[in-house]
């Protein structure tokens, strides 16, 4: 079960297992991280970048340097995992039957390994010819 | 502990920003993911994507990302500070203040964009 305690101390006694503890530090240490990620990637996107005139020239250009296919995918990776394991301490809160918090946790985790798979695709794997 | 009051609004807040954020993940890698599939089916949904009702949900996502992340950080000072809990309350001000210093260059630029009808033809 997810940790609730607000502090480290606690949160190492009320974890059963340390891998619920990694879990906890890990959805701490990628936080501090995305907040960086997330603000730098919607400033250059939405501020310096007008959005309306964001279309596929726009995007495989970025997409054609390291520097940003790494950036991005750290967003992914991240956020994906952040994201998965947040909608999970939601889900054993709010699913009381374990039948339907189990299927609702398959359904929810491949669509979240769909969307690894498929972002990470077309970040590494995809040439948009750009030169 | 503190119900009915700011924690629990912070509380709240914060699943409800995260559920929003990862929601749009989901559109947003299949939209950009799309550039795999060449320039008129990329493009196509772009297009979709700039109509001014996406813009006002761009408006949205951007001030849950900025709340969901400051308050994450209030999280993380209350975790591993001596003093973060007992100053709990004035950390969530401190950070509808950073929230409100880092979300009105989207609102203008976006914001404006909206209603100066810039969007995509």
């Amino acid at each position: 079960m997810a940790i609730k305690s607000k502090r480290y101390p606690e949160a190492r006694l009320e974890a059963n297992t340390n891998l619920e503890l990694y879990w906890w530090v890990f959805m701490r240490i990628s936080g501090v991280v995305l907040v960086f990620l997330l603000i730098g990637h919607m400033w250059m996107n939405a501020i310096l970048a007008d959005l309306n005139t964001i279309d596929y020239e726009y995007v495989a250009k970025r997409l054609s340097q390291t520097t940003w296919k790494v950036y991005d995918w750290l967003i992914l990776a991240l956020g994906l995992l952040h994201g998965a394991n947040g909608l999970r301490y939601v889900l054993d809160d709010w699913i009381r039957d374990p039948a339907k918090r189990f299927w609702t946790k398959v359904v929810a985790y491949s669509l979240i390994a769909f969307l690894f798979f498929y972002g990470s695709l077309s970040l590494f794997n995809h040439d948009f010819g750009v030169n | 502990m503190y119900r009915g009051r700011e924690g629990q609004w912070a509380f709240y807040l914060h699943r409800i920003s995260g559920l929003g954020i990862l929601v749009f993940l989901i559109l947003h890698i299949l939209n950009i993911g799309s550039a795999m599939w060449g320039p008129e089916v990329s493009n196509a949904l772009m297009k979709f994507y700039h109509q001014p009702v996406f813009q006002l949900g761009l408006l949205l996502l951007i001030a849950g990302v900025l709340y969901h992340g400051f308050n994450g950080l209030r999280i993380i000072l209350m975790d591993f500070t001596a003093w973060g809990v007992r100053y709990q309350r004035a950390l969530w001000y401190g950070v509808w203040v950073l929230f409100v210093v880092f979300y009105l260059p989207f609102l203008i630029k976006i914001g404006g964009g909206i209603l100066g009808g810039s969007h995509g033809d």
